[in-house]
């Protein structure tokens, strides 16, 4: 075991705090704080950049204020200095994937909220009002390196609800959601609606999945014209104009064919692939494709058409079996035929404090280091529209990031640190926090007394 | 993706054909950094030599004698072993055709062998060998209080010719499998029957050991008996004759459980019985060292990528193979079983994870390979790289845990099993 010494400098904290800090982890602040802060010594990737050894950021209100080699820039003298000398700094982590909170720990019926089982067609429906903010999980994926989520309501339904983008931080969704963000809109095909059939009710067939998608757009196209129709007649100055009774699902559905929701799009099979651009086509809509098992299969098609894929990468073909064709060289023949590829993490499928791992998978199957960086932060930060706030550290985005002990591919690498928009989310040093990255929060206390030098605290 | 041409394929079956035949006789292993496990220099250049199946030699260096096969690597282990996986009876697909890890038509199925479902042939099977795993112990699901008899069996890959079920069969009966904890409960309960509860499930299987005590007596009575009465002969039970497997000690019996509540259950009946425990999963084992420590228990540990969707595995921690390893029990690492979308099939990932989480490299090293062996009782044949042992050999571009290092050959009883294109 490599000990690894820790030079970083410790917060000042009264006793109060550090105990409580302890007992119940790294608080969640919500609220930058006003004091700049700089991070000196790390090896830094800024993803917009080539990597900087000895760097330097500086971080204002939140904010990232620069970013470059230690002596190319200047750092104010009351400023809080965060020695990273020997680290490594890289953005925090954004998953494009992944129902945290939605889906509670462990995932047992009282704590899942992901499938809305009444029926396959349900767009009017809302994350934020099932995810919670409280759950383990929001701390294991800082525990990751993870920093923004998009949240998903689940796979079971055709149009399955509204997603979320979020940080992860803060006491309530409303503190975690990020300002002017409606999020997207999640939908599925190939194997998992079909679960319906067991009842007896459609959707049995991959048809009808397509069928059922086709129709609720179609209506939602008649929804907004006469949205249209009444608005314009209003602007004009018509007085007897009758408002359209709101449809909740529809205007949901309008957002989608209006480009502010980004389609969020679960499909395996390179068939339900293609009929998912074939959909997205017909109705002019912003599509993400989502686990994409095939994509590799239908890559040139979906580089023309400039349709990125979010890859949830596993270790091994099956257990159901549309993904019976995974492959260990997807992304790197992704990456090759010029689609954007992001790597998410489906939490609980892959636990989010493994995503560093997933992208060190798709590196072993022949993708490029630069290019799994890339689709662990700003490629995924584009597919939910944040790439001008998150996902690279850049002057005037938000100050998320992760501080690594080696680098971001190594099996022997701790997520040391994780950073939101200023503020520390996870310190592994914190008791409380490492159990969230070695399993075991919810029997800390009775941990036994083992060597710090060898396991655990040491990293 | 490009298709290789007709061509193409049929140059490269030739020039495989030809080398399996000659890897067959004679080969010999060049590494950069040689982990023979049980020598005393480990990661230093040296040389297997192989012939017929076994090792014949092993020396330092890089001098080859005339007559052989030279392979490369830059790292070299021993195969790696799978302490228990359900891979082989359970298949890649996860529908029913191809599952048969969990008879769950009774909760006491002792005389069902993993034997007679283990398929050769599983996709799954050449899918872990292409990662190194050339051992694996397959076991009977989770669902039985008594779930039968685990064997222990050589891994085929895709370059591999012909072997049957009996003839990878490392020991066909390798263990009798108990179960405790959510899964017998759970899936009974819901039928309104035994067990709806972990007494029921512990009751069970005390009842099926003292059936089988009282079956040994009799059997011991009537062979003790000086004029051996056919009349009198008692019937034969399979389910006791295998029971009977661990109750005698001739196999050891592995309780998988993961609170420490049901590991304290598993020693509580283990020395009621005087059973050769072996704990499998022991996901809170980290909790209780001391007691597991004291039982003599060895702990099959993991896995650690698997989801963690009971209130039983909620505690894992990616620390408890180390946590464990360092109170001085001996530890082999295992994969299991998870149903949908796995994670956890591959043991080399689950051996990195260990490596990476206070176990270190060699200690993850040797949990995947000697220490394994040394628990299963099959050190005799594998585990390590030796003259006279099985001829199971992984070459590595880089460090074997590191994900973004490659497999590049396995070797599996002598025989070229995989090479990477």
């Amino acid at each position: 075991m490599l000990a690894v010494s820790i030079v970083l400098q410790p917060l000042t904290l009264n006793a109060q705090e550090a105990a409580l800090n302890a007992a119940t982890g790294t608080p969640r602040i919500a609220r930058p704080s006003d004091q700049v802060l700089v991070v000196r010594g790390a090896k830094i990737y800024p993803i917009s950049g080539p990597p900087i050894e000895n760097g330097v950021v500086i971080v204002r209100a939140g904010k990232i204020e620069a970013v470059g080699a230690a002596g190319s820039i200047t750092a104010p003298t009351d400023a809080r200095v965060i020695d990273a000398t020997g680290k490594v700094l890289m953005p925090g982590i954004v998953d494009t994937h992944s129902h945290i909170g939605i889906i509670g720990n462990p995932p047992v019926a009282a704590n899942v909220d992901a499938n809305e089982g009444s029926g396959p067609v349900q767009p009017q429906l809302r994350a934020i009002d099932a995810i919670n903010p409280s759950a383990a999980g929001v701390r294991i994926a800082n525990a990751g390196g993870i920093t923004t989520a998009n949240i998903m309501p689940g796979s079971g339904n055709v149009i399955g609800g509204q997603t979320a983008y979020v940080k992860l931080r803060g006491q309530t969704i409303e503190e975690m959601l990020i300002p002017g963000t409606i999020g997207g809109m999640k939908m599925a095909n190939g194997e998992n609606p079909k679960h319906y059939g067991r009842r007896d009710q459609a959707p049995m067939t991959r048809m009808e999945v397509a069928a059922l998608a086709r129709r609720e757009y179609t209506k939602a196209q008649e929804y907004k014209r006469k949205w249209d129709d009444y608005n314009k007649a209003v602007a004009a100055g018509s007085k007897d104009a009758k408002a359209p009774e709101r449809d909740l699902g529809l205007e949901a559905l309008v957002q989608v064919l209006d480009g502010k929701r980004i389609v969020q799009h679960h499909t395996h099979r390179a068939d339900d692939i293609m009929t998912v651009v074939r959909i997205a086509d017909e109705f002019h809509y912003r599509v993400v494709i989502h686990h994409g098992s095939e994509a590799y299969l239908v890559a040139e098609e979906l580089a023309k058409r400039h349709i990125p894929v979010t890859l949830t990468i596993v270790d091994s073909p099956g257990g159901k079996l549309e993904a019976m064709n995974v492959n260990e060289h997807a992304a790197a023949i992704l990456e090759k035929a010029g689609v954007k590829v992001a790597i998410n993490t489906d939490d609980d499928i892959n636990s989010s404090r493994f995503i560093l791992r997933e992208a060190a998978l798709a590196v072993r199957g022949g993708m490029s280091e630069q290019g799994a960086l890339r689709a662990l932060t700003i490629n995924g930060a584009e597919m939910l529209d944040l790439g001008d706030r998150v996902g690279t550290l850049e002057k005037g985005k938000d100050a998320d990031f992760v501080i690594l002990s080696g680098p971001p591919f190594g099996v022997y690498t701790k997520v040391l640190e994780t950073w939101i928009e200023g503020e520390k989310v996870f310190d592994r040093r914190n008791p409380a926090d490492l159990r969230y990255a070695t399993g075991g929060y919810d029997v800390a206390g009775r941990y036994p007394k083992f060597d710090a030098a060898t396991v655990g605290g040491a990293q | 993706m490009t298709r290789p041409s007709l061509r193409c394929v049929l140059l490269s079956v030739v020039v495989l054909a030809s080398s399996h035949t000659v890897l067959a006789q004679k080969i010999a292993v060049v590494a950069d950094k040689l982990y023979t496990i049980t020598s005393e220099a480990q990661g230093q250049p040296g040389v297997i030599l192989i012939e017929n199946g076994k090792i014949t030699a092993v020396h330092m260096g890089s001098n080859v004698p005339a007559g052989y096969t030279v392979m490369h690597a830059v790292y070299v282990t021993p195969g790696l072993i799978d302490a228990k996986t359900t891979a082989g009876i359970s298949g890649a697909y996860n529908i029913p055709a191809d599952q048969d890890q969990d008879e769950q038509s009774e909760p006491n199925t002792a005389d069902v062998r993993a034997l007679d479902s283990f398929n050769p042939r599983e996709m799954l099977l050449e899918y872990i060998n292409t990662y190194g795993i050339t051992t694996i112990q397959a076991a009977p699901g989770i669902t039985n209080p008594i779930a039968g008899q685990a064997g222990i069996f050589k891994t085929v890959g895709p370059k591999t010719v012909g072997p049957t079920v009996d003839q990878l069969a490392v020991k066909p009966v390798s263990a009798i499998v108990f179960n405790l904890g959510e899964s017998p409960k759970e899936f009974y309960g819901k039928k309104d029957k035994a067990p709806t509860t972990r007494m029921m499930t512990a009751a069970i299987i005390r009842e099926g050991l003292l059936n089988a005590q009282a079956y040994q007596k009799k059997w011991a009575d009537w062979n003790a008996s000086e004029k051996k009465d056919p009349t009198k002969q008692p019937s034969r039970d399979l389910k006791l004759e295998a029971i009977s497997l661990a109750l005698r000690g001739d196999v050891p019996a592995i309780f998988n459980a993961y609170r420490a509540d049901d590991i304290d259950t598993a020693i509580r009946l283990a020395q009621e019985f005087k059973l050769k425990l072996i704990l499998s999963s022991v996901t809170e084992g980290y909790l209780e060292t001391q007691v597991i420590k004291q039982s003599g228990a060895a702990a099959l540990v993991g896995p650690t990528l698997q989801r963690l969707e009971s209130i039983e595995t909620s505690n894992a921690s990616l620390e408890d193979a180390a946590i464990l390893a360092q109170a001085g029990i001996a530890v082999a690492l295992m994969t299991g079983f998870e149903n949908y979308v796995p994670k956890n099939r591959v043991l080399l990932f689950e051996a990195g994870v260990a490596a990476g989480n206070g176990l270190g490299f060699e200690g993850a090293l040797r949990a995947s390979t000697i220490d394994a062996a040394e628990i299963l009782g099959i050190a005799d044949r594998v585990g390590s790289l030796e003259a006279g042992k099985d001829a199971d050999v992984v070459l590595y571009d880089g460090d074997p845990f590191e994900y973004t290092s490659h497999v590049t050959a396995v070797v599996v009883n002598g025989k070229l099993s995989y090479q990477r294109e």
